[in-house]
């Protein structure tokens, strides 16, 4: 029985532990986000300074429902559905491979987490250059389509897709791996006990006790795919032929290029929204066959 | 039921040592081999290409293994890039928002895994949804906020945008949730208060979260260019990736130059992740919780 | 005989004066609107000294090692200003970070942008016009390279000081030439030579293709000038507002219609403008993927360096002037480059300061040393004379071709070069036009009007949201 009392208290710290974290997303993810919802509702000029006209939602329509968003739409999807079930299951293979007391494992533990190192940045830089026709080792492989594979419509997003689960899985892989940590040893001895083959072990035992992580991975995994950024601006700029323009992408060229911060508004609260949806469906959906302790 | 023949498991365990048989141990070694040379690969060619020279790295058949190294690229890159001073900025200002990250998030996970308060799942929602804020349309409101704040140019202007995370509440709160119930009565018998609770029990056993929390933190500050880029006037206060881009241009000829200026970026991470790499390593043998 | 000589060469003098003197009054005449801002010459002079000043630049490498050089120059020879550099890497992150200093209020004192950013530089009107100098100061551009302030200026109103000026050279393999039955002292002029000389480069066998076709706008834009044809209406965005591009006529449609006959039949490979494939059509020709190949005479300082030296010897590279769309044409090649402007928010004494440097950028002195370290080309006539001008076409005669080319063809609107609000999106629907052809087996001419229509578009949309 806890005394309402004991109930205050709790609520109360609980407040103050969260507070720290509050306080800085109202003043920097909030405020600058509501800022931009309101902005939205403008034709907004260039440069400050010149006068913005109120449009309404008219704006939102007028964006949303244009050709240039829904193929931003569709491509940040593809990519998404190329990038994070690819990865976690790489993350969760290797994991899995790598856990175990075998000599000189540890080695092969840096090995697997080492693209952790990279920005995204640096892995832009080094594929990049793996794939230029020029300098890269992949056209000397043989591997030398033309149009060259960045330049080249249909395989520019794949190999972006490509350089983005290479540099994730050190990050997946370490996540995957602190997960498999928690499991206790004595369920997999007792499952042994029992009889269990390991495949049967890794789907009733592994799994399930992974599960948390794994929802975890996906949730995350997926609101970051939809917020990647950096490889795009580094190796194919939205392009070619619009073929890998995310919306991220498509708001920063909004921003930067067109100098149009309502437009750019508009697709930032449609991008959000639609990662919020998304992460409602997967928390609804997935979140009931995760196992806690 | 008879008893299992020795097959290859898929989990750990000590006992099955000697299940093995050499076949199956070496296959294991095979594929992990085979494996970490496809992840190392890209890694690998950019420190040698790093010490090739351009012409090189152009010829074919290329070269795989520096017979020459030209270590004149590392200085090249260390003194063009502005290395120094940029790696200092770039460890402050990524050591204030790790411990920031690190901090924020224990108390907000705390609070979700063990505590009981309305509008909980709201706010863990709220959590959440900063991940989904696109980070490009709140820079020139964060520009301006900073700025008003007097805090262009420095490295709280830097650093404390990015004080809590989302991301870190969430990991953390899922390790939480993985403390046995029976644990957590335990302690109240005990008579163990929440901070108690916080700092002997729940962390430590969610070590290898926080440390992946710690590592994903500490990545992400070291990692940043744009914010830093708006926010520094000048050299003073400004990071290692702004100094690698800068590097990239002036080197356009000189792959070389812009790759060694890569490794030296990316080598402090590579040792944090061979320091944590022990901590991870050793949960393994850590493994079961005792009641 | 001699006397007839000196009379022309008089004659011929006092009417470039002439002509010259017109241009400046011309310039100097005060411009559209009385509504301009003015240029405080006078508020250094009751200023406490030093005044300092903040430049924000895109300068890299050696181009950056001359600027702090003539900077410190600057600062030492004189006490009243002092200029602080800062590097921002490039253009279009000057140009970003300035954008959002236009919200938070850090901006510097000069800045230096982009050709191409003209007139988003005037819609910002966070700027002090260079003409209200120069008609204050009473300052005499006769010695300017006519093209040079002419690209900089818009309705009669020279908005920044020119600083830093490239524009396209043709680069090739002498030895290519050589092999193929060419002389290497007679290339290509137009592009119909261009396709010849690729055909026999290809045909020796030991070429992957001829020439290194960059996907670049950039280049319709050169070409059109070079055809003495306008690339947007009202006279090229010169006269008023543009709101609509010109390049969709005939002479367009040649010049897309060679692009893509080039890279169909194999006499051409493509490669990207941005990240780090955008100089493979320059380092192609050393891997003999290519043999000739345009590009801005910027790039000879470094391009060269790396196309020369080597294990095999190099590559013996010739430079000449850009080949032009038909043999008649009357136009030349765009100023290329980026200028300096002065920043409106400013103190007076500031503003002043920033004038008194732009002044020493721009003298004959000074620009004969940058150019000498840049590559870049002189801006002022009378700085060809100078020794380290001459030392360095001595020494990399390519670099010459780049100055000449400044006083070749007829000034006028088409060769002044386009002025557009939305710079950035026309260039991004021709490179679309460019690759739908390249790879989806697009028309040349429905590709141009592709082009034509998605820039229009996005020309309309800017000019909508400024109020015009």
């Amino acid at each position: 029985m806890i005394s309402r009392q004991r109930r205050a208290r709790e609520m109360s710290l609980a407040y103050f532990l969260l507070l720290p974290s509050l306080a800085i997303f109202a003043l920097f993810v909030f405020y600058p986000f509501f800022k931009n919802f309101y902005l939205g509702l403008f034709r907004t000029p260039p440069f400050p300074g010149l006068p913005k006209t109120y449009v309404g939602f008219d704006q939102y329509s007028e964006v949303l429902s244009s050709s240039e968003f829904l193929n931003s739409l569709k491509t940040t999807i593809a990519f998404a559905i190329m990038t994070v079930p690819t990865g976690i299951v790489l993350g969760l293979g290797l994991a899995v491979l790598a856990h175990r007391q075998l000599r000189g494992v540890g080695i092969y533990r840096t090995i697997f987490s080492s693209t952790v190192a990279t920005s995204v940045a640096v892995a832009s830089v080094i594929f990049g250059t793996l794939f230029n026709p020029v300098v890269g080792l992949l056209p000397w492989l043989g591997i030398d389509p033309r149009p060259p594979i960045l330049d080249n419509p249909d395989l520019a997003l794949p190999a972006v897709a490509i350089v983005t689960i290479w540099q994730t899985l050190g990050l997946t892989f370490i996540l995957m791996s602190s997960g498999l940590q928690t499991i206790p040893e004595d369920l997999y001895e007792a499952a042994r006990v029992d009889g269990a083959t390991p495949t049967r072990r890794f789907w009733q035992v592994t799994l399930p006790l992974l599960s948390p992580t794994i929802f975890f991975a996906v949730v995350v995994g997926s609101i970051f795919a939809f917020q990647t950024f950096g490889q795009i601006d580094l190796l194919t700029q939205g392009g070619p032929l619009k073929r890998t323009n995310v919306l991220t992408y498509f708001i920063v060229t909004s921003l930067r290029q067109q100098n149009n911060d309502g437009k750019a508004a508009v697709l930032a609260v449609a991008l959000f929204s639609i990662t919020l949806v998304l992460t409602l469906i997967q928390v609804r959906v997935l979140e009931r066959r995760v196992h806690y302790a | 039921m008879p008893e299992p023949a020795p097959t290859e498991s898929v989990l750990p365990a000590k006992a099955n040592r000697g299940e093995h048989s050499l076949a199956r141990r070496l296959l294991r070694y095979g594929l992990l081999t085979v494996l970490a040379f496809i992840i190392v690969f890209p890694l690998y060619i950019t420190v040698v290409n790093s010490l090739l020279t351009p012409q090189q790295i152009t010829s074919r058949p290329p070269t795989f293994f520096p017979k020459d190294p030209q270590w004149d690229s590392y200085s090249r890159a260390w003194n063009v890039g502005n290395m120094s001073k940029y790696l200092v900025n770039s460890a402050i200002v990524t050591a204030i928002i790790t411990v920031g990250q690190v901090c924020t998030a224990i108390l907000a996970a705390y609070a979700f895994a063990f505590l009981v308060f309305p509008l909980k799942r709201t706010i863990f929602a709220v959590f959440l949804a900063t991940l989904m804020v696109p980070f490009e349309i709140t820079i020139i409101t964060n520009l301006t906020t900073i700025s008003d704040l007097g805090w262009y140019n420095s490295y709280q202007g830097l650093a404390v945008p990015f004080l809590a995370t989302g991301f870190g509440a969430f990991l953390l709160r899922q390790a939480f949730l993985q403390v046995p119930h029976d644990l957590r009565d335990a302690a109240a018998l005990d008579g163990y208060g929440h901070f108690r609770f916080m700092t002997r029990v729940a962390v430590p056993l969610a070590r290898p979260a926080v440390a992946a929390l710690a590592v994903f933190a500490f990545l992400g500050a070291w990692n940043q260019y744009l914010w830093p880029l708006l926010v520094t006037e000048d050299d003073k206060y400004r990071t290692v990736q702004i100094g690698l881009k800068q590097l990239s241009r002036n080197s356009i000829d000189q792959v070389n130059v812009t790759l060694a200026g890569v490794v030296i970026a990316a080598l402090p991470l590579v040792i944090l992740l061979l320091v944590f790499q022990k901590q991870l390593v050793r949960g393994l043998t850590a493994g079961a919780v005792k009641g | 005989m001699s006397r007839i000589r000196t009379k022309i060469v008089a004659a011929g003098a006092t009417l470039s004066l002439v002509v010259g003197g017109l241009g400046a009054v011309a310039l100097a005449a005060p411009a559209a609107a009385a509504s301009l801002p003015k240029c405080p010459v006078n508020a250094l002079a009751k200023a406490t000294k030093p005044v300092e000043i903040t430049f924000w630049h895109g300068m890299n490498r050696s181009l950056e090692e001359t600027l702090i050089a003539i900077t410190d120059e600057f600062n030492a020879s004189q006490s009243d200003v002092k200029v602080k550099l800062v590097n921002q890497i490039g253009y279009r992150e000057t140009f970003d970070k300035f954008k959002a200093g236009l919200t938070t209020g850090e901006l510097p004192d000069v800045v230096q942008l982009e050709d191409t950013a003209t007139q988003q530089a005037i819609d910002t009107q966070a700027f002090v016009p260079a003409q209200s100098c120069i008609k204050a100061d009473k300052y005499d551009t006769s010695d300017f390279v006519p093209r040079v302030l002419k690209r900089y200026t818009v309705e009669k109103v020279l908005w920044p000081m020119p600083f830093n000026v490239s524009n396209p050279v043709f680069l090739y393999d002498k030895a290519a030439f050589r092999l193929a039955g060419l002389d290497p002292n007679d290339p290509p002029s137009t592009l119909a030579e261009v396709t010849a000389a690729a055909e026999k480069i290809k045909a020796t066998g030991q070429y992957e293709s001829g020439f290194g076709l960059k996907l670049d706008p950039w280049y319709l834009e050169q070409w059109s000038s070079k055809a003495d044809e306008l690339y947007v209406n009202k006279e090229n965005g010169r006269a008023g507002r543009a709101t609509k591009v010109a390049f969709n006529d005939k002479s367009g449609r040649q010049i897309f219609t060679w692009m893509n006959d080039m890279v169909k039949s194999g006499l051409a490979l493509t490669n990207s403008a941005e990240g780090n494939s955008a100089f493979d059509n320059l380092l192609g020709i050393r891997s003999k993927k290519v043999a000739m190949s345009i590009d801005t005479s910027a790039t000879l300082g470094t391009i060269s360096q790396v196309l020369t030296s080597g294990e095999a010897g190099g590559v013996e590279l010739g430079v000449a002037p850009m080949p032009t769309p038909s043999a008649n044409n009357k136009g030349g090649v765009l100023v290329g480059g980026a200028a300096l402007y002065i920043v409106k928010q400013s103190s007076p004494a500031k503003q002043a300061a920033v004038w008194k440097y732009m002044k020493f950028l721009d003298e004959p002195e000074t620009q004969a040393t940058w150019a000498a370290g840049t590559g870049y080309v002189p801006l002022r006539e009378s700085s060809v004379d100078l020794p380290q001008v001459q030392q360095l076409w001595a020494e990399t005669p390519g670099y010459k071709v780049a100055y000449d080319q400044l006083l070749t063809g007829v000034d006028d609107a088409a060769t002044q070069g386009p002025v557009i609000g939305a710079f950035q999106d026309v260039r991004d629907a021709v490179l679309a036009a460019e690759q739908e052809m390249f790879t989806q087996g697009k028309s040349p001419k429905a590709a141009l009007k592709s082009a034509e229509k998605a820039a229009n578009k996005a020309m309309q949309e800017y000019n909508s949201r400024v109020g015009r």
